[in-house]
């Protein structure tokens, strides 16, 4: 009787793709290590029985040496051995290494069954595996399969039963290594190859020149292809819809609508020259909407577009080779760029993936770093809608400003607390060129991921603040913040309402700037500050679970330091 | 023979493993990822100023911290 099935394996051997496969979960997979960081479940069906299983973080060994490979091994002892089988999955492209946790499975004495997957890619580099004599060697099902394309997974499931314990002495892992060069020799063959562009690639990209050559065109095209892919939903989708289908059919609505009283403030908002502007009427119908869907949303999936493409490819984690010195002067190693890059859509992905980093200490500075200095997509989207029409100048002085506050912070957080910044050990994966159904997957869970998060607190925020402001209870924050915004930072007292409205949502915040008619100077100030003051809700809530209410409170307050010292800099300083 | 250090190996070129210092953790961490005492190892590339070395061990690419590479000593042909 099966009452389990985990699916064990090295980081980045395509777990995650297995399991979606087993389950038709859709879970979230890349190139590289550590995109899964908890375990996941799902359910898998075998005659009529449903047995739960379970994808467990990539580990090397069952002697764990990091946090998520502790998960990994503390789980497979839940049950007695005869209760559950483990799937293991190998990489057929890179068989010698993962043979170690192979043996120590069998060795422990759980009913394993060999999952060798990326067959596919396996033939594409030359690398030919005999199953049959692998099997033989070691007495227990081996099964090859490309989980990208479905291939053996079917094969995989009715041959589930016959994982069985075997009895193997143990080894040390020195004598283990000897015995999987001998079964390597037995067993795998490998075509003599010339060097492909592929591999010329990934070489060039590791070297320290080549390599920072190839970082600057990659991020430089990236951001290029990000705007234009942008801009091109945006003129050609979204904004005909928005003016030529939505505006007059609500223009129709509003014109009988003789009353114009709390509802139609709350729906509608305010008329300009008799006309509704989705940029500054700020009703729920008019330009909550309009924010999400014109200008966020056709960011949004322009930027996860790309980095769901740089992830599948494998190109992050030659990044964070590249930036591991820049990364620890701020107190973290290279593989911290990973989580920051993710905060680049949203911050709440950028600090979970910040459990990949090993100590508390790490995941404190990356989590501020994140939700202070590095603006989500649909912050960036409204500064870009915002200071975008007075230059680029201004948009890229956003952005260095934030850079440069990253960088001192990330200095003086590494000096501060006491600690020690780890040192780096990555393996790196080869470039694979992910099908297009595939990225396209992805792409869908995350823009789902992100409408389900963000409509309806968009929706709800103008709603609320609306109500609020029809009712004048802003008044009150207002004049009492008076001084500070205005004397400090050089903005009028309505912006206030803009700033706490930062702490629902970025998007509809920038947004609430947009009908105060400010100069180009206070929106800066206006933009910047957003950015780096409180986080979203979400990410606050996150920031807590995570990371524990000190550390909330602590970044909380860094955060106040920063935003009063920046504005007012920026205002009185820079700016002047 | 010279024994040096996986820092001042030159990229491109290849030794045998001779000793890892250093703590238990991180012998284990280098052991479970397929580098040890007697492996053959070959060096791709060191990124400057005390930046990571990435090396190639069997079919695997890894990088390693500056700080660990320096504990990884080698037996150069």
């Amino acid at each position: 009787m099966i009452k389990k099935i985990y699916l064990i394996g090295n980081p980045n051997v395509g777990k995650s793709v297995v399991f979606s496969r087993l389950t038709g979960v859709q879970v979230m997979s890349s190139n590289y290590p550590g995109t899964t960081v908890e375990f996941i479940k799902g359910y898998l069906s075998i005659g009529d029985e449903e047995i739960e299983i379970v994808d467990l973080p990539g580990t090397y060994s069952l002697d764990p040496t990091s946090s998520a490979e502790e998960v990994a091994v503390s789980l497979l002892k839940e049950y007695a051995k005869d209760e559950i089988v483990v799937i293991n999955i190998l990489d057929s492209t890179n068989l010698e290494r993962n043979l170690l946790l192979t043996l120590q499975l069998i060795e422990k004495g759980f009913p394993t069954i060999v999952c060798l997957n990326m067959c596919d890619d396996a033939v594409h580099r030359g690398v030919h595996i005999d199953i049959r004599k692998l099997e033989d060697i070691l007495r227990i099902p081996v099964i090859s399969t490309c989980a990208v394309t479905g291939t053996g997974i079917k094969l995989l499931v009715e041959r589930m039963r016959e994982a069985k314990p075997i009895s193997r002495g143990g080894l040390s892992n020195e004598e283990r290594w000897k015995e999987i060069g001998r079964i390597i020799g037995e067993v795998q063959r490998l075509e003599h190859r010339h060097h492909t562009l592929r591999e010329t690639l990934e070489d060039a990209s590791v070297r320290p020149l080549t390599g920072l050559a190839m970082a600057a065109v990659i991020i430089y095209a990236s951001f290029k292809v990000v705007r234009f892919i942008g801009e091109l939903i945006i003129s050609r989708v979204t904004d005909p819809v928005f003016f030529n289908l939505v505006q007059p059919s609500l223009e129709k609505m509003t014109f009988h609508w003789q009353q114009q009283g709390f509802w139609f403030h709350l729906l509608i908002g305010d008329l300009i020259n008799g006309k509704i502007d989705f940029k500054q009427s700020l009703g729920v119908l008019t330009t909550a909407p309009y924010i999400e869907f014109g200008m966020v949303l056709p960011y949004v999936i322009s930027f996860y577009f790309i980095l769901s493409l740089l992830e599948d490819i494998g190109y992050l984690p030659r990044l964070a080779i590249l930036l591991d010195n820049l990364m620890h002067r701020l107190g973290l190693h290279g593989f911290a760029i990973i989580p920051v890059l993710l905060g680049f859509g949203c911050n709440v992905p950028g600090i979970l993936a910040t459990r990949s980093l090993e100590s508390k200490r790490e995941r404190f500075i990356a989590a501020t770093i994140i939700s202070i200095g590095v603006p989500c997509v649909p912050l960036q989207a409204m500064i870009f809608g915002l200071l975008g029409k007075f230059g680029g100048f201004y948009v890229a002085g956003v952005y260095a400003a934030l850079l440069l506050i990253v960088l001192i912070l990330g200095f003086i957080l590494n000096r501060a607390i006491p600690g020690y910044s780890p040192e780096f050990l990555l393996e790196i994966p080869p470039y694979r060129f992910p099908p297009i159904v595939t990225l396209a997957k992805k792409l869908y869970f995350r823009i789902k991921g992100f409408l389900i998060e963000a409509v309806p607190i968009v929706m709800g925020g103008v709603l609320l603040i609306n109500t609020l402001i029809y009712f004048r209870l802003f008044d009150l924050i207002t004049s009492i913040s008076a001084p500070v915004i205005h004397n400090l930072f050089g903005l009028p007292k309505e912006a206030v309402v803009a700033l706490v409205i930062g702490f629902i949502r970025k998007d509809v915040a920038v947004g609430m700037l947009m009908p105060l008619g400010l100069s180009v100077k206070q929106l800066f100030i206006g933009a910047t500050l957003l950015a780096i003051s409180f986080p979203c809700i979400a990410t606050f809530v996150v920031i807590w679970k995570e990371l524990g209410f000190k550390a909330l409170v602590k970044a909380s307050l860094i955060m106040i330091g920063i935003s009063i010292i920046v504005g007012s800099m920026l205002n009185f300083v820079i700016l002047r | 023979m010279k024994r040096i250090s996986l820092i001042h190996l030159k990229a491109g070129r290849k030794g045998k493993v001779i000793e890892i210092l250093g703590g238990a953790n991180m012998r284990n961490k280098l052991m479970h990822m397929g580098v040890f005492e007697g492996k053959e190892i070959a060096k791709l590339s060191h990124i400057g100023l005390r930046g990571p070395v990435v090396i190639k061990s069997g079919r695997s690419i890894l990088a390693l911290g500056h700080g660990v590479a320096e504990k990884v000593i080698l037996e150069q042909e």
